[in-house]
């Protein structure tokens, strides 16, 4: 596939050539660019904010739910496990992150890091049953683990708060507060850049191969000497700590926890971000988080529009509206899976191979 | 790499597009609905009612000649496009906002309260009550101070205190002998889960024996496992913290088993599409309601009749309960505007002063439909009495819609009793 959109006569000659992550020098220097122009969007220049609050606190979301679906993409489009409950995870490290904060004084910046390890001991625990159970058996067992833990999230008072949720304190770092979205805004950043980079990574070592192979031909990978069971627990794991720290990201972000957000559908939406995105693609995890966290904006956008044609105001009209809303986002996804099985990230490829060539392609 | 500039570039544009020209003369206010999501029964009612009274006030001067400008958006129940409807309600200016269900209401605490801008709901929760942190909750740290929050109905909590303070009260007039059982029903969610600390705390002071509590779903099914397992607890006085939809599954499966409790439910626990839907079960339940079903011979119910020929000039409508509990949130809100308006502070500030000065306040001269409320800077606990009502079923109710039904009496809401719930400080903010 790569190979096919490379000009003829550049041939890569090495191991390291042929894993590095950026190919070309202008690769290295866009996303240095793009990080740097990134760190520029909270900036107020004379009481003009560049970004308004709106695009930023959606730039946050798509960062921390970024994370998570990161995440699962290790566990399901690297390892070719699968995980229906992670959501319950995501909540995990949200609780506790700020329970860690919350009731033993941890300072945030170090309680966010500790939810992340905490959600991923979980996890391990949680993906002992994929050393034995494979396809929807193992869909089962994970969607079983949803449940118990959205359980416990209501009863554990001790923990969670139960119903009446947990307050999350705000972040702070050596005495200087970063609350408010636009300095949180950085260490959401933070997160996402190290965490987008351990990932790609991730995948170039012989820990990532192994779990590529175990999801290609795990017989085949067996024989060549791969442990399944550690492989797929370790998947499990790092695809916790991946969901324990976007959760903990959003609980300090939003200052509350609640039990109530952390279900079914969220854990349906992360699949649905890496199934957009790209299954096995680390860039196509945001690509997908930023698919399904804009679709419903920019639907919105559209139902403004037409509501601003005076008469719109009545209350049956609002109301169908809001069904062809949902309609037209189901849609939209449907069309897209039709359209472009193999998410946005292979979409990007094609678009990135044309522009090269063009316009001689060939 | 570049996904990340394309990912910016993407937002720049649709920054541009984004950002409409306000109209500057207007007031904006945000306005949160569900017709699409988990609570949509309860959304469906309420949603239009919200809308027609805003229309309303428009229709009728506005804030003082200002037009409000009122965008309302479904926003399917999820949390995270709450947050972002709140972003962008902010960045254009809003004044206040009508919000919606528990869990969007509590993540916003902390950010209304950092930008000043009142947010009213249609979650009753206790947490919210709580303005300047000095309950003893606040204290321990498990809820934080909610100084821009307002609702005008009685809180879960004290609705379930109310039904605690009937069924004592209910037993010793029946004559029964011992000491009656209480159970709380529900799922493990924070919505039934709310007020059962108050209605177990409350039930055991007032001479109850409280049986553990028993689980059903609330996206409803078949409860008769649950129903057996009332029975077998021997409860005389069953309390359901569930909403509507869960309530109507229980009371029928309940019925098929032959149960024989006297039930109870709170505020969003029944109304008249879920009478409809439960038919003869719904017969003896006793509810919060606080406020009069639509048609009743009081003053406020010409200003209703008003409201909703915004959305049904005929009006021939039959508006259920939660019509016109999320209509009220708006007019309170209307007056509490012209009130800053006339202060010449029509803003978060503004609004929040005039809310907490009113006194046993009913909006628009909505009496007996609207509660009388009270805030101040203290509690933000709007009533201390809460009227209960019983629901009624004469006939078969499958046939007809509510409006037809409630018109030939075959469901009647009967009035129960106003009971008073103090506004003790031990029982702030929860």
């Amino acid at each position: 596939m790569a190979l096919s959109v490379r000009p003829a006569g550049d041939f890569r000659v090495s191991y390291q050539q042929d894993r590095t992550i950026f190919p070309t020098r202008g690769s290295t220097l866009w996303c240095i660019v793009g990080i740097l122009f990134l760190c520029l969007l909270p900036l107020q220049i004379g009481g003009k904010s560049l970004v308004s609050s709106y695009w930023l606190a959606l730039v946050i979301q798509i960062a921390y739910y970024g994370i998570a679906a990161l995440g699962l993409n290790i566990l399901v489009g690297f390892t070719g496990q699968i995980s229906l409950g992670h959501s319950a995870f995501f909540g995990f490290g949200a609780f506790m992150s700020a329970y860690l904060s919350g009731k033993h004084g941890v300072p945030v910046a170090l309680s966010i890091p500790l939810a992340g390890l905490a959600t991923g001991l979980l996890g391990v625990i949680v993906g002992l049953p994929a050393a034995r159970l494979k396809g929807l058996y193992l869909a089962i067992a994970t969607l079983a683990s949803q449940f118990v833990l959205q359980d416990f999230f209501s009863r554990a008072e001790w923990f969670t708060g139960g119903a009446s949720g947990a307050n999350a304190a705000p972040f702070s770092l050596f005495g200087y507060s970063l609350s408010g979205d636009r300095k949180y805004y950085y260490v959401v950043l933070f997160y996402l850049v190290i965490m987008y980079v351990f990932a790609a990574n991730l995948v170039r070592t012989r820990d990532g191969r192994a779990m590529i192979a175990v999801r290609d031909h795990y017989l085949s990978a067996e024989i060549m000497g791969i442990n399944l069971t550690y492989y797929r627990i370790l998947a499990f794991g790092i695809s916790s700590v991946y969901a324990g720290i976007g959760g903990a990201l959003m609980a300090h972000y939003t200052s509350f926890v609640s039990a109530e957000a952390f279900d079914l559908l969220l854990s349906i939406n992360f699949l649905a971000m890496i199934i957009i995105g790209g299954l096995g693609s680390v860039m196509g995890s945001l690509m997908g988080t930023v698919f399904i966290l804009f679709l419903p904006e920019f639907m919105q956008s559209i139902v403004r529009g037409i509501q601003s044609f005076g008469y719109a105001q009545s209350a049956a009209f609002i109301e169908g509206l809001a069904y062809m809303k949902e309609m037209a986002i189901g849609m939209a996804i449907v069309l897209f899976l039709i359209f472009e099985p193999d998410g946005l990230a292979a979409r990007w490829r094609k678009i990135k191979a044309y522009w090269k060539l063009y316009p001689f392609s060939y | 790499m570049k996904l990340k500039l394309a990912l910016l570039s993407a937002v720049a544009a649709s920054t541009a597009l984004g950002t409409s020209a306000l109209a500057q003369q207007k007031v904006k206010v945000g306005n949160l609905v569900d017709y699409t999501g988990a609570t949509s029964s309860v959304g469906k009612i309420s949603g239009p009612g919200k809308v027609d009274a805003f229309n309303w006030i428009n229709a009728n001067g506005g804030i003082n000649g200002k037009q409000l400008e009122v965008e309302t958006v479904d926003y399917g129940y999820q949390t995270q496009r709450s947050i972002q409807l709140y972003k962008k309600w902010k960045d254009d200016g809003a004044v206040a906002i009508q919000g919606y269900g528990t869990n969007d209401t509590e993540a916003m605490v902390g950010f209304i309260a950092e930008d000043k801008i009142p947010y009213f709901s249609l979650s009753f929760s206790g947490h919210l009550t709580d303005p300047a942190g000095v309950s003893a909750k606040a204290k321990e740290g498990k809820i934080k101070p909610a100084p821009y929050n307002f609702f005008g109905a009685p809180s879960y909590s004290d609705g379930t205190r109310s039904l605690v303070i009937w069924a004592a009260e209910d037993w010793k007039k029946k004559g029964g002998s011992g000491k009656p059982k209480y159970i709380h029903l529900g799922d493990n969610h924070p919505y039934p889960l709310a007020p059962k600390e108050a209605g177990e705390q409350l039930a055991k002071e007032l001479g109850f024996d409280v049986v553990p509590s028993i689980q059903y779903a609330l996206a409803g099914g078949d409860f008769k496992a649950q129903c057996l397992a009332l029975q077998a607890s021997g409860a005389n006085y069953a309390f359901m913290g569930n909403t509507t939809g869960a309530n109507v599954a229980l009371l029928r499966s309940c019925a098929t088993v032959g149960v024989n409790v006297q039930f109870m439910a709170n505020i969003w626990g029944m109304d008249e599409a879920g009478m409809k839907a439960t038919g003869k079960a719904v017969d003896g339940l006793v509810w919060v309601v606080s406020q009069n079903p639509w048609g009743a011979d009081v003053p406020g119910m010409k200003t209703f009749r008003e409201i909703s020929k915004q959305s049904d000039p005929a009006g021939a409508s039959y508006r259920p309960l939660p019509y016109v509990r999320g209509a009220c949130q708006v007019l309170y809100l209307g007056e509490a505007m012209r009130m800053a308006d006339k202060a010449g502070k029509l803003n978060g500030e503004g609004i929040k002063a005039a809310l907490e000065g009113m006194k046993d306040f009913v909006p628009f001269g909505t009496d007996g439909m609207c509660p009388a409320v009270t805030w101040t800077s203290q509690d933000h606990r709007s009533v201390d009495t809460v009227g209960l009502m019983r629901a009624r079923i004469t006939g078969e109710t499958e046939q007809g819609d509510y409006t037809e039904l409630m018109a030939k009496g075959v469901m009647k809401l009967e009035k129960v009793a106003d009971i008073k719930v103090e506004r003790k400080p031990g029982w702030l903010g929860y």
